[in-house]
């Protein structure tokens, strides 16, 4: 490999780890969801039942494994809107070929299980990077057509018919209630993956490249970054997510139907939104996605607590996207004008001595 | 409908080409006029038509026509309306749900006693004032419209439910009914295809023919070029979400009419066609270029596709599909055409370049060879 330049990785600044790990954003949310959460505790007895909190935290799980990906994407500056598709898609394929096909055995099955959805994920989003990188189609269209083309095949596979909880097998059934140390599995599995994205987007030159060409697109190809691989592989690994929520999907819900995934993108672009990654691309990290995945739901699972209606808690999520948005926006005007105004500071100056020295 | 006719101001001026005596040369020009994006949507829609007509004799038939026209008029203005914003290089994502709060305050206001074309004013005020907010959110906190929209969708779409509590109103009056299905003077032709294609008119001359179109699409080619060469920027991008508003609203108006039901979920998987056919018309998605005459011809193709695939047995589903594949087709065939249209102009400016140089040289030559007569001469 020749020598290119590579985005300042904290390795490479010796920065310690956990500083630069949980960065102010980060912190910013855990206060948020930690303060969300003790008034909850306290005001509502409901919230803290063992069995709301496990639903909670598992629902978020399953958001937070595919917000990871669309935030990989996101802050590439690209969009991916057929998660929800691939997730359902996914969904489907698995559920009905395990329920079906028995023939490998109990370790056999597992290992079709998980790789399966993985695969079909990684295949689509392939499909999805190809339009973008090759077929130069913008992002939103070029996913905007293969959602529509994935839950069309979703439908077509389906036929009208339905995985039930009975046909999938019974480990995959308990995963959803299953816990470790006291806590969820699902929670486990979304912890994991929150720790193997942060350290590929922190460490490793593939996830600087990543946020490089969110940044400056122009730059990153001057910076000799193959900008067509990465947003293609970015796809891919989005895809693979969206495609192992799916698995998540049929363990949460055991039926899984034509539908299965719709309307999924949206609440999982809202998450990644309200963790903090940046539409215009560039930055963001998969904690804050996956935190954001947390507290978006924690809303939700407060305002129906509170008893208010399913059509208030819409409004409210609305709303509360919205204020997310603003918020890191002024945040990040006021880290950035110390800085400009600096910058402009001489400016000034040289027009007041060229004023002055005019007067002379 | 003239002014449909006359070059919109969205598009990049011609460079004139400087041999016309050149055959070949008329062959490219003759072509570069031919392969633009409004002609290949009407091949399409005639090819398709074709196809369709002879699998089935009743597609041209006035009553297939009709409904055909009635079931494009809401996707229309929705479509109308949001390609404003997108040739901006914004997005609206809350159109559909601006359609679902604004119909269902007016079949409210109805059912409590208002006259009902009080009802469709105060729709079509409420949706501009919806459009406004998204405006305002997106341009004065210099914030992505995607995500403000995406929120303002839930938004709306959460008031809606809130107004209408998960019921339905039916039953509107006859003039309402008749006006979103009835035909233009006892005939076929619809009134409110009528009403699409004036509003889209409308549009287009404001678009296409006015200062206020010109702004829209410098802003959506460089929004920083824009503001520095004095375009008014924030209130162009503002008053287009406004626009958006309105034709959602209008929308609505035509809904209530032409389904004679108003509920909070109402339309809303007309979202994403609507984009479809905004960017199926040949708008960019970046924003910048892109006409309405080819917004409407996509939403005859898409109308005339699905009623196609229809005749020839396709499921729904089937025709979703065939949507998605049309898109990904048309935009990235698009861009082809372009590529290559580009690469011949490059080559072309290359050829003339070199043209110069060799008179030039020639010239040159000549001029140094008189030189050496004159001197020899001079000897």
């Amino acid at each position: 490999m020749s020598k290119r330049p590579v985005m300042p990785s904290s390795l490479e600044r010796g920065v310690s780890g956990m500083a630069q790990f949980i960065r102010v954003r980060e912190v910013g949310l855990i206060a948020i969801l930690v303060i969300v959460s003790v008034m909850a505790a306290i005001t509502l007895p409901a919230f803290r039942n063992g069995v709301n909190v496990r639903e909670l935290l598992n629902n978020a799980a399953v958001v937070a494994v595919v917000a990871i990906g669309e935030s990989l994407v996101l802050m590439s500056r690209q969009i991916d809107l057929s998660v929800g598709a691939i997730l359902g898609l996914a969904a489907f394929i698995t559920g009905s070929l395990i329920s079906q096909v028995n023939v490998l055995g109990g370790v056999g099955v597992v290992l079709v299980a998980i790789l399966l959805p993985l695969v079909i994920g990684v295949v689509l989003g392939f499909v999805n990077g190809l339009l973008i990188s090759f077929a130069r189609m913008p992002a939103i269209i070029a996913t905007l057509a293969t959602l529509s083309i994935y839950s069309g095949l979703q439908v077509l596979v389906s036929g009208g018919s339905q995985v039930y909880a009975y046909q999938v097998p019974a480990w995959l059934n308990q995963l959803y209630t299953s816990t470790w140390l006291g806590v969820g599995s699902f929670v486990w599995i979304g912890a994991a993956w929150v720790l193997l994205f942060s350290f590929i987007m922190r460490m490793l030159r593939w996830g600087r490249d990543l946020y490089a060409m969110g940044s400056n697109p122009e730059a990153a190809r001057y910076m000799a970054i193959p900008t067509r691989r990465r947003t293609i592989e970015a796809f891919m690994v989005c895809g693979a997510l969206a495609g192992f929520g799916g698995l998540l999907y049929i363990s949460q819900y055991g039926n899984v139907d034509a539908t299965a995934g719709a309307g999924f993108e949206l609440t999982v672009i809202a998450a990644a939104v309200v963790g903090g990654v940046s539409l215009f691309g560039g930055s963001g990290s998969p904690l804050g996605a996956a935190l954001g995945s947390v507290l978006l739901l924690e809303i939700e699972n407060v305002l129906a607590l509170l008893k208010i209606s399913i059509f208030a808690q819409q409004t409210l999520q609305g709303v509360a996207i919205i204020l997310a948005v603003a918020l890191y926006a002024v945040l990040m005007r006021r880290l950035q004008q110390p800085a400009s105004r600096a910058r402009n500071q001489p400016d000034i100056d040289t027009q007041r001595r060229v004023k002055t020295e005019v007067q002379q | 409908m003239s002014i449909l006719l006359r070059r919109p101001t969205g598009r990049e001026p011609r460079p004139s080409t400087r041999h016309d005596d050149n055959a070949e040369s008329l062959l490219t020009t003759f072509l570069r006029r031919i392969m633009r994006w409004e002609i290949g949507l009407c091949l399409l829609i005639v090819i398709v038509t074709i196809g369709s007509s002879t699998a089935s004799s009743n597609f041209l038939s006035p009553f297939n026509l009709e409904t055909m026209a009635l079931n494009a008029t809401v996707l229309g203005f929705l479509a109308l309306g949001v390609a404003p914003v997108i040739m901006t290089g914004d997005i609206d994502l809350s159109v559909a749900s601006i359609l679902a709060l604004s119909g269902v305050v007016m079949a409210v206001l109805w059912q409590h006693g208002t006259n009902i074309w009080l009802a469709a004013l105060i729709a079509i005020v409420l949706g501009a004032a919806l459009g406004l907010v998204n405006g305002l959110v997106v341009v004065m906190f210099e914030l992505p419209s995607l995500a403000v929209t995406l929120g303002s969708m839930s938004t709306y779409t959460g008031i809606a439910f809130l107004v209408l509590q998960g019921n339905a109103i039916i039953n509107f009056p006859a003039p309402l009914v008749q006006l979103g299905s009835g035909g233009l003077f006892g005939s076929d032709f619809p009134i409110a295809t009528l009403v699409l294609l004036l509003f889209a008119s409308i549009l287009a001359f404001i678009l296409h023919l006015t200062g206020f179109g010109k702004a829209v699409f410098a802003i959506g080619g460089n929004r920083q070029a824009a503001r520095f060469s004095g375009v008014p920027v924030a209130r162009t991008r503002i008053l287009v979400y406004v626009i958006a508003g309105v034709f959602s609203a209008l929308a609505a108006i035509f809904y209530l009419g032409n389904f004679d039901t108003a509920q909070a979920n109402m339309a809303a998987d007309q979202l994403l066609p609507a984009i479809t056919a905004v960017i199926l018309g040949g708008v960019s998605a970046y924003g910048g270029s892109g006409t309405i005459p080819g917004v409407v011809l996509a939403l005859i193709l898409l109308q005339v596709l699905e009623t196609g695939l229809g005749v020839a047995g396709l499921s729904g589903q089937e025709q979703t599909i065939s949507v998605g594949v049309l898109l990904i087709i048309a935009i990235s065939g698009g861009a082809a055409i372009n590529a290559a249209r580009n690469r011949s102009r490059r080559r072309e400016q290359r050829a003339d370049i070199a043209r110069a140089d060799a008179e030039e040289v020639t010239q040159a030559t000549s001029s140094i060879g008189s030189e050496q007569q004159a001197h020899e001469q001079g000897q």
